[in-house]
């Protein structure tokens, strides 16, 4: 007992070392990018530093001339939102369904939508841009936001919701809907309050997937000014592809710091909410 | 509440947007020529408005937007856009790439347009890529050669002698070239060569080896189809550049990131239309043409076009601004980036002194000087694959124990059945 | 007790109509999603098989039936489709186990509420709110050979680091790891919920049982957590499969396509040889081998967790 206690005190300080060492990965890429995007271009290149000579808080304004920064940063924003918020209600009615109500073919249409869960846009991406040509739609927004709701995150949102919607008992259900309910008001009044813990989760890997998208947009978009982010990020570079490192850092550090500093805020209730959906399984 | 409404705004917002978007779609009234190009330099891009503002002077109800896609994409995404419903209407294109989309039939037939002026100053051995069946599919407006900028003060840093010293002596050889860029990096720590836009080894690579190949004597392809990339010539010139990446340690080896503009290097290969990069450099620079090797003078040129596309809405507009944009006046403008292939403004001192950061006697005798006795750099139908499939067997001569000739047998194995 | 016919017939068709009520409330709640499917994933895959029985070419915009001789040139005369196909299964085969295994034990190490663990725990979620290609740009970066600064901090502990994304070798190790640390974190916070659930009171009572903390860890925590593992492989699984920004920025698929990994393969046939037929046949490859997977983790969850409620 006591040598236990001796080991679990000498094991802490080691668990913390151990602890920074891993952490090293993952907070340095952000260090480098931080400094880098204070330097200079001669800086970036020379020797290893790990912090600016000079501070050159102009690399930030001239993110937003080199190319219309402001509003590519805009199109992801909103196409997240749209995505998220259509996503959602769509997955919580289908959820719902394929967990409460029975209708024949429930299971069979439920492992169809599952199949497309794990499909990688790139299988079907020809033929969707062969069919957006057709409706005149290459080079807008509507490409990504429809492949964003009815692709795999979508198909996984559902998944989410029904596994979220099994658990809650069917008593609950059959007390409302004998205390005269419909069904549309059960799932409106009694379900979906009940669902926020896995409406948040699947809202944040929502919104997460659709701010990394990367292929759809690579593929529609030919317009700087209806740029997403990540092709933004991309394309800081000079007439000859070279990359403009200290804007692109510049650039990059803009796109990660209001959403890292929400995070630090909604820590908490991120992980309740992963908690109380069907999430963690 | 206040979440709820927060959200009724977004979708209010973004709704709007959307609308906004499709409406700028469907928009229709005056033509507006779409325009791609690679360079995202402010200063090419204001020299190519004024050339389009000129042109709405004319044409009032003609406006063109010039759309930048990164160099590397650039074919890639030059097809996407094309085969897509937004379909660019002229733009650029590079000698590489000429052959493979006029074989697709992708470029408008431009010879009535090109006829309104004397299309016979363009010189001969500027046109031919982009002519097939006695029709013409492009207009080359940059004829430029390859050619070395050096950094003149690392230069005196290192106490030897500028390429330029050499080149007045005759002795500017690759052989004087490696050596310079091994004593660079032995006395200043700083690398001695850094490939064309750091790009070498990926995006750039037949630039990068090209010259060197031609001036022992080799070449990568001929005219008929047959791969020399293994030839014993060309072994020699591609061991010269891996001695000096892996053996001298002179080059700025694949993978990392260094930049000549930024004073990391102390020679690169490049074009004219790179020197407005210098522009806020920290040190002295120069230029000079490619050094000579065992078999001689060997220049090599690249070229790009300008070319009107099938498949875009204004077909007829595109083919004229094409002409417009190639005619005499405006080559002269275009003259301080991008080297005429036209014979009256090559002649003429809008070319020499057409870029105020060069004086005229290096713009003759560099540029000019290169540009009589270059060579274009190779194409080919199927280049998009030969070039990509040669990449990946190249990475393997990337390595400090690569085996020179097996490496470029192997290449030559690989892109032999796609040459023909 | 005694029912007229009559009022059964009443009964039955009451119960009948109730159930067409309960079928057409559940159809409509799936019909958008159904439909979107139908538009966007049903009739493009079905697209797909047809293209991959043509000669496409996106540049020329010609197509020709080819019958099946897409699929004979992929699985006869095509090297570089088998390449793809082994580093696909290397990368996920890889990355999985590394993320879950990796994501369980720091989610366990940071699951007390504390100061200190609630900057770890943003530190490990940062990656997961970056750009994938703003990650991959900057490891890039990072990676260089004598250059990069990840060799220079193995040389200070004597380490002699190769060219890490131009050396075939360890490319794809390189790819792999950086991907596991861009999702790490997202692992870490599922896990994190499935740990704040684990009834103390059995910890307790395997304490008072002298179990070790070992044998707690494999006994109790190991199987407790296992419905969540597998969802969060399954996730992990889904990510790895279309793992595509991280693979074009990072090495292109190179060094001598020794990243080339099956997604990227498609892109690069499709949009960088403009052969949309043959990218079609890949992708069709690629579906089959999704369909089976579906269906394996369909039937390991059916065991688990997922079976009807």
């Amino acid at each position: 007992m006591k040598r236990n206690i001796v080991l679990a005190k000498t094991r802490e300080p080691l668990t913390i070392l151990l602890m920074i060492i891993v952490a090293l990965p993952f907070v340095f890429p952000f260090w480098w990018m931080l400094t880098s995007s204070l330097k200079t271009s001669g800086e970036v290149f020379g020797a290893l530093s790990l912090w600016p000579k000079t501070f050159q808080w102009a690399n930030f304004a001239e993110v937003f001339t080199y190319q219309p920064f402001g509003l590519q940063y805009l199109n992801s924003v909103y196409i997240a939102v749209v995505v998220t918020v259509v996503t959602v209600v769509l997955a919580s009615l289908s959820g719902y369904a394929f967990a409460k109500v029975r209708f024949p073919g429930r299971s069979a249409l439920f492992l169809i939508l599952l199949s497309s869960m794990m499909m990688p846009a790139e299988v079907t991406i020809i033929p969707n841009f062969f069919m957006m040509k057709q409706f005149n739609l290459t080079n807008t927004h509507l490409p990504i936001i429809l492949l964003g709701i009815f692709g795999a995150q979508g198909a996984f949102s559902t998944f989410v919701m029904r596994q979220y919607f099994l658990s809650v008992p069917h008593e609950l259900e059959e007390a409302a809907q004998i205390d005269g309910l419909n069904r549309l008001n059960v799932f409106l009044r009694i379900m979906m309050p009940l669902a926020i813990p896995a409406l948040s989760s699947a809202s944040i890997l929502t919104v997460l997937n659709s701010w990394n998208t990367f292929l759809e947009p690579l593929v529609f978009i030919d317009d700087l000014k209806k740029f997403t982010l990540p092709l933004s990020l991309n394309n800081f570079r000079d007439a000859y592809g070279s990359p403009v490192w200290q804007l692109q850092m510049a650039a990059t550090s803009l796109s990660v710091l209001p959403i890292l500093i929400f995070y630090v805020f909604a820590q908490k209730k991120i992980t309740n909410a992963m908690a109380f959906s069907g999430l963690k399984g | 509440m206040k979440k709820s409404m927060m959200v009724f705004m977004a979708l209010i917002v973004s709704g709007a947007m959307f609308l906004q978007n499709v409406a700028a779609q469907t928009a229709t009234g005056p033509v507006e020529l779409r325009f791609t190009v690679w360079t995202g330099n402010a200063a090419h891009l204001s020299m190519l408005s004024d050339i389009a503002a000129k042109y709405k002077a004319v044409h009032p109800n003609v406006s063109v937007k010039f759309d930048t896609i990164p160099y590397g994409d650039y074919p890639q995404k030059l097809a996407v856009q094309l085969a897509g419903s937004n379909a660019p209407d002229a733009g650029w294109i590079t000698e590489a790439d000429a052959p493979t989309f006029i074989q697709a039939d992708a470029l408008l037939d431009i010879t009535k347009a090109v006829a309104a002026y004397n299309y016979a100053d363009f010189a001969k051995s500027a046109t031919g890529l982009w002519e097939k069946g006695g029709k013409v599919y492009g207009v080359p407006f940059s004829n430029s050669p390859l050619i070395i900028f050096y950094n003149k003060t690392l230069f005196e840093k290192a106490g030897i002698a500028t390429p330029t010293e050499l080149a007045a002596k005759g002795q500017w050889t690759w052989e004087a070239f490696a050596s310079a860029a091994k004593q660079i990096k032995a006395k200043t720590g700083t690398y001695g060569y850094q490939t064309l836009d750091g790009s070498g080894y990926t995006d750039n690579l037949w630039a990068t080896i090209v010259p060197m190949i031609r001036a022992y004597g080799g070449d990568v392809w001929d005219a008929q189809g047959n791969c020399t990339i293994a030839s014993p010539e060309s072994v020699k010139a591609v061991t010269l550049l891996h001695s000096m990446i892996y053996t001298d340690k002179s080059v700025v080896p694949p993978g990392e990131q260094a930049d000549f503009f930024a004073g990391a290097a102390g020679m690169t290969m490049s074009q004219i239309s790179r020197v407005s990069k210098l522009q806020d450099a920290a040190f002295k620079w120069g230029l000079v043409a490619l050094p000579k090797g065992p078999a001689g003078e060997a220049q090599v040129i690249g070229q790009a076009a300008v070319v009107a596309f099938k498949a875009g809405k204004h077909t007829a507009e595109a083919a004229d601004f094409v002409a417009f944009m190639t005619n005499k006046e405006n080559v002269a403008t275009m003259t301080k980036f991008f080297p005429p292939a036209r014979v009256s403004v090559l002649d003429s001192e809008a070319f020499t002194k057409g870029n105020p950061s060069i004086p005229p006697e290096v713009m003759s005798s560099v540029v000019g000087y290169a540009l009589k006795n270059g060579k274009i750099l190779p194409s080919n139908p199927n280049f998009p694959k030969i070039d990509l499939i040669a990449r990946s067997s190249f990475d393997q001569l990337w390595r400090p124990d690569a085996d020179v000739k097996s490496v470029l047998s192997k290449v030559a194995s690989s892109i032999a059945p796609l040459l023909k | 007790m005694t029912k007229t016919p009559s009022a059964n017939r009443k009964k039955n068709h009451e119960i009948n109509r109730r159930k067409r009520g309960e079928y057409l409330f559940g159809y409509s709640c799936i019909a958008p999603q159904i439909l979107g499917f139908l538009v966007f994933v049903l009739g493009p895959l079905v697209m797909v098989i047809v293209y991959g029985f043509e000669n496409r070419n996106l540049l020329t915009g010609k197509t020709t039936f080819a019958g099946l001789s897409n699929f004979t040139t992929l699985f006869t005369k095509d090297p570089l489709f088998y390449k793809t196909l082994g580093n696909t299964l290397v990368f996920t085969l890889g990355l999985v186990p590394l993320s879950v295994l990796s994501s369980l034990l720091l989610a366990l190490a940071v699951r007390k509420d504390s100061m200190r663990n609630t900057v770890f725990r943003t530190i490990y979620f940062a990656p997961v709110v970056t750009a994938a290609v703003a990650w991959a740009i900057v490891w890039k970066f990072l990676l260089q050979g004598d250059q990069g600064i990840v060799n220079k901090v193995l040389a200070v502990v004597g380490i002699h680091g190769p060219n890490w994304l131009q050396e075939p070798g360890w490319a794809m190790g390189a790819v792999i790891v950086t991907r596991v640390i861009k999702n790490l974190g997202m692992n870490i916070i599922i896990y994190l919920a499935a740990v704040t659930n684990l009834p103390d009171e059995l910890y307790e009572a395997a304490r008072i049982d002298g179990a070790s903390k070992l044998q707690a860890f494999r006994k109790l925590t190991v199987p407790l957590l296992m419905p969540t593992t597998l969802m969060i492989t399954m996730i992990t699984v889904i990510g790895s499969l279309k793992i595509f920004d991280h693979i074009m920025l990072m090495t292109e698929g190179g060094p001598s396509n020794a990243t080339m990994v099956l997604v990227y393969y498609i892109y690069y046939q499709g949009f960088r040889f403009f052969e949309t037929g043959y990218a079609s046949a890949l992708s069709l490859v690629l579906f089959v081998i999704v369909l089976g997977l579906t269906l394996a983790q369909w039937g390991i969850g059916k065991r688990f967790s997922y079976q009807e409620g």
